[in-house]
């Protein structure tokens, strides 16, 4: 029997895991497998969810980094010979899913974006974004297993059913990892997840000081929605925390409304906007290529612009 | 003196790629580019030389002929020599064939070294796999999404970054690390810069001297134009213009 392995740090992240191995297992007439931690969730709730089989990763020293669980879990897939194995796409999860596709040289769809079975031809389509979003790559396994990593959130959580069987094994420990985590800078809760924002106003590069930022969330508030911004904000001046970074390489948005002000409208950064029900934009520069891109767009200076659209929206 | 190998491709630069007829990809002007995120490996790995007085660093790339470009360009960012590992068919390989290629390059030419510095991904693909690989090859440790880093007496100390928060870790050398781009500020090259490349030793390594064979796990069945346009209507900054944006807006449905 072919099988899905899905390989998760978190108990969320393995209920949205186990939902898309749940849309997969019927035609690939696959068992599936839970790779978890050991006390993220009782096994119980993973077999509920699917999981035909659970396997419980041993609990870490303080310093052990979660890659350090790679070499018994390319065991366990060498053994178990799967047939495709998916993690989460978060950091973690990433360079997991890199370095066990080298261990097992096999082939590894980052970022995945569609994932079906194709019953006939007996194999996975994948596909991806690629050149920062302009293009979407279709891809095909040439090896066995294969390793796709999902982005969270593109799949609905598995739904708990009753009266399912599954069998539960405890993995090994693994040996010491060479890499130590010497401290641990858990982040502050983010106010807004802009994730699931309705309505997003994004702060460009076309503002000129970051005190001016104050009228992107002014019009944020005016519109009852969140304030984000391009990677320059984030990364470059630094004038926004980077989970406000909308993008590829950042988050991606799916608001009903994306508002961007003095966002040029690079295609890393509005492929982070794919999502948005309305796009509309304020810029200076009447070719920016964000007005191609966006529904509305009103080409002038945001700094008269936007105090005169929050006046309007106040009548 | 650390010796340091800072990875990097020579990449298409996506914003010149136009949607061609059928949803097809038209690179007729495209321009190329070092990939955004190699910069800042090639100025991290530069910085850490200078930030320990001296030492050497070595870029290494694989690519198509015409990537002669992008080690010029390379070098004008200061590092001090090239390996460029070059065949026509390298042009379009997947992820786990460059990793496999840079390990064979770095294990049987580069005998001694420190650090190896990959960008968080390329420009183009954007897989985030070479690095995680290429170190797995080699079978050396590997920090991914580093944003701050340090060398010490035979060990790194880095911050990566992860969805929780940040991870201050440690790791033996050699390793490798794939850097997050606040990591630096990646220097313009100048005129001199420029000039000082051409006298830099480049050593071309063809796919001949190579031993693997360099299989593809993964074969790209197509790639086509992804649709992000839109609508565009265009409005002047004028009352008129601002009241259809605004009835645009309360059209979302959500605004009072």
């Amino acid at each position: 029997m072919a099988g899905i392995w899905i390989v998760a740090e978190t108990r969320e992240q393995a209920f949205e895991l186990l939902g898309a191995g749940c849309t997969l297992a019927p035609g690939m007439e696959a068992a599936l497998t839970a790779v978890v931690p050991k006390g993220s969730a009782p096994p119980g709730e993973y077999i509920a969810r699917g999981a035909d089989e659970v396997l419980l990763l041993a609990a870490l020293a303080p310093g052990e980094p979660f890659g350090a669980h790679l070499p018994v879990i390319e065991q366990e897939a060498g053994a178990g010979s799967p047939d495709l194995i998916l993690f989460a796409a978060t950091a973690r999860g990433k360079e997991s899913a890199a370095r066990l596709a080298a261990r097992l040289g096999c082939g590894l769809c980052s970022g995945c974006t569609a994932l079906a079975f194709d019953r006939e031809a007996r194999s996975l389509r994948m596909e991806r974004l690629a050149y920062g979003g302009a293009a979407i790559q279709k891809l095909d396994a040439l090896s066995k297993p294969v390793i796709v990593t999902v982005p969270p959130r593109s799949f609905e959580a598995a739904a708990a059913a009753e009266g399912r069987q599954g069998r539960v094994r405890e993995l090994p420990a693994p040996p010491p990892s060479p890499v130590k985590i010497v401290e641990r800078k858990p982040k502050e809760k983010a106010a807004t997840d802009i994730a699931e924002a309705r309505v997003i106003v994004c702060a460009g590069r076309g503002f000129d000081r970051q005190e001016d930022l104050a009228l992107a969330r002014e019009l944020a508030d005016a519109l009852g929605g969140e304030l984000g911004a391009t990677r320059p904000v984030t990364e470059e001046l630094h004038w926004l925390p980077e989970d406000l970074c909308i993008g590829l390489s950042g988050v991606q948005v799916k608001p009903e409304l994306y508002v961007g002000l003095g966002v040029s409208g690079q295609v890393q950064h509005m492929t982070g906007v794919r999502g948005a029900k309305v796009v509309c934009a304020v810029n200076r520069d009447e070719n920016a290529p964000i007005f191609a891109l966006a529904d509305f767009g009103i080409v002038g200076d945001l700094y008269e612009v936007v105090p005169k659209i929050i006046e309007a929206l106040k009548t | 003196m650390p010796t340091l190998i800072a990875c990097f491709k020579w990449v298409v630069d996506e914003a010149y790629i136009r949607r061609g007829a059928g949803g097809t990809l038209d690179f007729s002007s495209v321009d190329y580019k070092i990939g955004e995120y190699d910069r800042n490996a090639i100025e991290e790995a530069v910085r850490l030389r200078d930030a320990g007085g001296g030492g050497s660093v070595i870029g290494l790339t694989v690519g198509p002929p015409e990537s002669a470009k992008g080690v010029k360009d390379g070098l004008s960012r200061g590092m001090d020599q090239a390996i460029f590992v070059s065949d026509a068919s390298f042009r379009d390989l997947e992820p786990s064939q460059t990793a496999a290629i840079l390990a064979e390059v770095i294990r049987t030419r580069i005998p001694q070294y420190d650090l190896i510095t990959c960008g968080e991904g390329s420009s183009d693909l954007y897989a985030q796999q070479v690095g995680p690989r290429l170190a797995e090859r080699l079978g050396i440790p590997c920090v991914c999404f580093v944003q701050k880093l340090a060398l010490e007496v035979g060990r790194l100390r880095a911050e990566r970054r992860v969805e929780d928060g940040v991870e201050v870790v440690e790791a033996p050398l050699p390793a490798l690390v794939t850097v997050l781009p606040d990591i630096n500020t990646p220097r313009i090259p100048g005129v001199k810069d420029t000039l000082m490349a051409g006298k830099k030793p480049v050593t071309t390594v063809k796919k001949e001297d190579l031993a693997g064979g360099f299989e593809a796990a993964l074969k790209t069945g197509a790639m086509t134009a992804a649709s992000l346009e839109r609508a565009g209507e265009k409005l002047a900054a004028d009352a008129a213009g601002i009241a259809r944006f605004v009835d645009a807006l309360r059209k979302s449905g959500l605004i009072r």
